[in-house]
């Protein structure tokens, strides 16, 4: 049977196929529908880690008792596991054990564009890469029995346009492995000092017979066409590299990518007149292919920088005159993404906003979106945690260069249990006066609605415990008079607690607490609720157009709010002085 | 026969249902016997940001999700500066150009930072790109239908109705009906409908 599938529910399909019993992730564009669809099937234990680390070791303990286990997360995210990553390289498997990493090219939803095949090498672990949703399916297949064969994990590594693209499989249907018994074997699972000394040697001379294996395998392919130009290329490169050159050129498609088959790409260039390396991002091909002495044509044409696209490829090899299809007089205003009518995180950054000496530091999430005018609160971002464990530098920095800032420091629901907890108790135990705002919304909203810790239900629909916040947060040691419960739609009650925490001397917290309003029950509850303009008290002195709500527009003249995009949260009513937003409905 | 690949680029905002009337689209081709890929651009499409799909149809070769600069066979706007922007990049002088009349603000002009170009602007300047376009009051056929959500499949019934694909919207229909639940089955064909007639009208 064929069926249209993305890249994700490929994978999902591939490893439930492959027999895979124990699959755990953290949530992540482009790689988060893996795991929604793999909880799909009912004989796989799937679960939302609290990070990719736990995630990983979960995975790698999953393994070593004997099950086909998986563990999925974005490119970042691998950083983040990377410590397990390194280690488990050495133990090797029991169960087959793959490790999904979903890069993003064009950093689509991401912070930064790392190329994560440079991980296979640095970790001596073998990896495979597909083209498309088929190859998604039945390489994952493959993935599981090149790592128990070989006894090693495989990094099955992917990009957004892999993942999200869509296309026809033909489905198969499950082999039952089952779960393989364990066998105590301290030297093999137990990485001391001196059992690692003896892995490492092992770990080598399996990367030899992987290589031998990657020169034989039937993931890397040659497909001869015309042979002046030979093209070496993996992922969805070589789709891209299809559809500018056709079969008018020689190729070899790479599918098992570390260890790279060194006599395979050997005798391609040799039969070719000219060797092209058509790969996104880092010249990772490229780099391998001139360490064999071959010269090739790669990255002084092809950027390293953005997402790869047919016409890139176009413009570096069959370079064309410049024709300009259209010329216009119209000019495109932008559309950059904003927080949405109603969101919770509105109320909290609105307050903020009123400080000028508040540096703030950010983090992963829809509140990242804080820095965009007119709120423009955050000033700084760079990773999931660092929204706290940042904001103790720049207080120490400012501190230590005799500046007064006040640094508040932004972390989401998910996110604190992510990686945020070990920042705040850095905070208590070091004594660092500063601010940090948790924002609960009670869902893991920036990647579509995962649940968390925190939402009383797991990945695979049961009840759960609710993690409480405000329990951490005292736990570790924040005073019970240095913490405010806010409700983020009480503009006063919010402002209340921001003024206290801006005079705050030691370590003060903020918890706000509203679901997220694109949650559906939240919006079936609050679907009629809305605000409205009463024309003849506003002033149009647009102090509720600063809140930044795209459901509010100065148009002709007027103040009007749209009312199928207002949930009523009413912060536009409780910022003006004129009483001239009416909350309409309960 | 029709030359393949048919490249769709299907474009608006996040919420109004554009990967969805791709997901219609392709599934339709492959329940006519015809082979698909298709690939999406979202990102932060959810917070208000635009969304493209790409959505192509072929029988002979295999081709990969992304319609290449400038080979549209037809691009499918949700909103119409968002067909104006892609057809910059996408189109050229042969694509059919199938837009919702209905604009969506961006944040910057509706709070009077940056201006939206008249809509009839848009619409001039579409019209001197393209040989064929059909500019569609989407919203308003789709709220007559039950709810203005469903001017997805309104343009969807558009595009079947340019009889540019190889296929009839017999397969249209039973996607649509297989894809949606119950009681969205018959407003979202009844929108489907009310797309076709439109251009179908005017195509004849």
């Amino acid at each position: 049977m064929k069926k249209i599938l993305t890249g994700n529910e490929a994978i999902a399909r591939g490893a439930y196929e492959a027999g895979c019993t124990i699959a755990a992730a953290y949530p992540g564009t482009p790689s988060t529908e893996i795991l929604e669809n793999m909880a799909k099937y009912q004989e796989i234990y799937t679960e939302w880690s609290t990070n990719e680390k736990v995630a990983v070791e979960l995975a790698c303990g999953a393994s070593i008792g004997g099950a086909r286990t998986l563990a999925a997360m974005k490119h970042v995210g691998l950083n983040v596991a990377a410590d397990p990553l390194f280690t488990i390289a050495y133990e090797g498997v029991n169960g087959g054990l793959v490790i999904v990493t979903a890069d993003d090219p064009g950093m689509h939803s991401s912070q930064n564009e790392q190329d994560n095949r440079r991980y296979a090498p640095f970790a001596k672990v073998a990896m495979i890469e597909p083209a498309d949703s088929q190859e998604c399916k039945d390489f994952m297949k493959h993935a599981f029995e090149v790592s128990e064969i070989f006894d090693t994990p495989v990094l099955f590594r992917l990009t957004t346009r892999v993942c999200h693209s869509k296309g026809l499989v033909e489905l198969g249907e499950r082999t039952e492995v089952g779960v393989k018994d364990y066998q105590k074997d301290i030297k093999k699972y137990v990485m001391i000092p001196a059992h690692s000394r003896v892995r490492h040697y092992q770990v080598e001379e399996r990367l030899n017979r992987l290589r031998e294996y990657s020169n034989n395998c039937p993931l890397n392919r040659i497909e001869w066409g015309d042979k002046k130009i030979g093209i070496v290329t993996s992922g969805i490169s070589y789709s891209h590299a299809k559809e500018v050159f056709g079969d008018s050129v020689s190729y070899l498609k790479i599918g098992f990518s570390f260890p790279l088959p060194d006599k395979m790409i050997k005798k391609f260039a040799k039969a070719v007149d000219k060797l092209y390396v058509i790969e996104e991002n880092e010249p990772y091909l490229e780099d391998f292919i001139r360490t064999l002495g071959i010269e090739c044509l790669g990255k002084e044409y092809i950027p390293c920088c953005e997402e790869l696209s047919p016409e890139i490829i176009r413009k570096a090899f069959l370079p064309e005159k410049d024709k300009k299809v259209y010329d216009s007089e119209i000019k495109a205003p932008s559309r950059p993404p904003v927080l949405c009518p109603g969101c919770p995180h509105r109320g909290i950054y609105y307050a903020v906003s009123k400080y000028k000496d508040v540096v703030a530091v950010g983090d992963i999430g829809c509140y990242t979106l804080g820095m965009m005018p007119p709120l423009s609160v955050t000033d700084i971002v760079i990773c999931m945690g660092a929204g706290i464990s940042a904001s103790l530098g720049f207080k120490r920095a400012s501190m230590k260069g005799g500046r007064d800032e006040k640094i508040f420091g932004f972390i989401g629901d998910s996110t604190f249990f992510h990686s945020g907890i070990t920042g705040l108790i850095d905070a208590v135990y070091n004594k660092t006066p500063a601010v940090f705002v948790i924002l609960d919304n009670s869902i893991t909203a920036m990647t579509g609605h995962q649940e968390n810790p925190g939402t009383g239900k797991t990945l695979m629909g049961e009840a759960a415990p609710v993690i409480d916040i405000e329990s951490i947060v005292k736990a570790v040691g924040i005073k019970a008079e240095d913490i405010r419960v806010v409700d983020p739609y009480n503009l006063e009650m919010t402002q209340a607690a921001v003024k206290d925490a801006h005079e705050a001397q030691e370590p003060f917290v903020i918890i706000t607490k509203q679901p997220c309003a694109l949650i559906k029950e939240v919006q079936k509850k609050r679907a009629n609720i809305y605000c409205s303009i009463n024309e003849e008290k506003c002033t149009k002195c647009k102090a509720c157009i600063k809140t930044g709500c795209p459901a509010i527009a100065f148009k002709n003249g007027q103040i009007v709010i749209d009312r199928s995009m207002c949930n009523g949260c009413t912060l536009c009513a409780q910022v003006c002085k004129f009483d001239a937003v009416e909350k309409v409905g309960e | 026969m029709f030359q393949e690949p048919i490249n769709i680029v299907i474009t608006g905002v996040g919420g109004q249902g554009n990967v969805l009337a791709a997901q219609v689209i392709a599934v339709s081709a492959v329940e006519a016997g015809y082979l698909v890929s298709s690939g999406e651009t979202s990102g932060l499409a959810q917070r208000g940001g635009p969304v493209m799909t790409h959505v192509r149809v072929f029988c002979r070769q295999n081709y990969g999700p992304l319609v290449p600069h400038g080979r549209a066979t037809v691009v499918i706007g949700f909103e119409p500066l968002e067909t104006m922007r892609v057809l910059f990049d996408y189109g050229n002088r042969g694509t059919v150009v199938i837009s919702n009349d209905r604009p969506s603000y961006p944040l910057g002009c509706l709070q009077c930072e940056d201006s939206y170009p008249e809509v009839s602007l848009i619409k001039d300047g579409i019209k001197n790109m393209v040989q064929q376009s059909f500019f569609i009051p989407a919203s308003e056929l789709a709220a007559q239908a039950g709810t203005s959500l469903a001017a997805n499949m309104v343009m969807t019934g558009c595009l079947a109705g340019t009889g540019l694909l190889p296929f009839g919207k017999e397969f249209f229909r039973s996607t649509i009906d297989k894809l949606f639940p119950n009681k969205l089955k018959e407003l979202n064909l009844k929108a489907f409908e009310l797309g076709f007639d439109q251009v179908f009208q005017q195509v004849v």
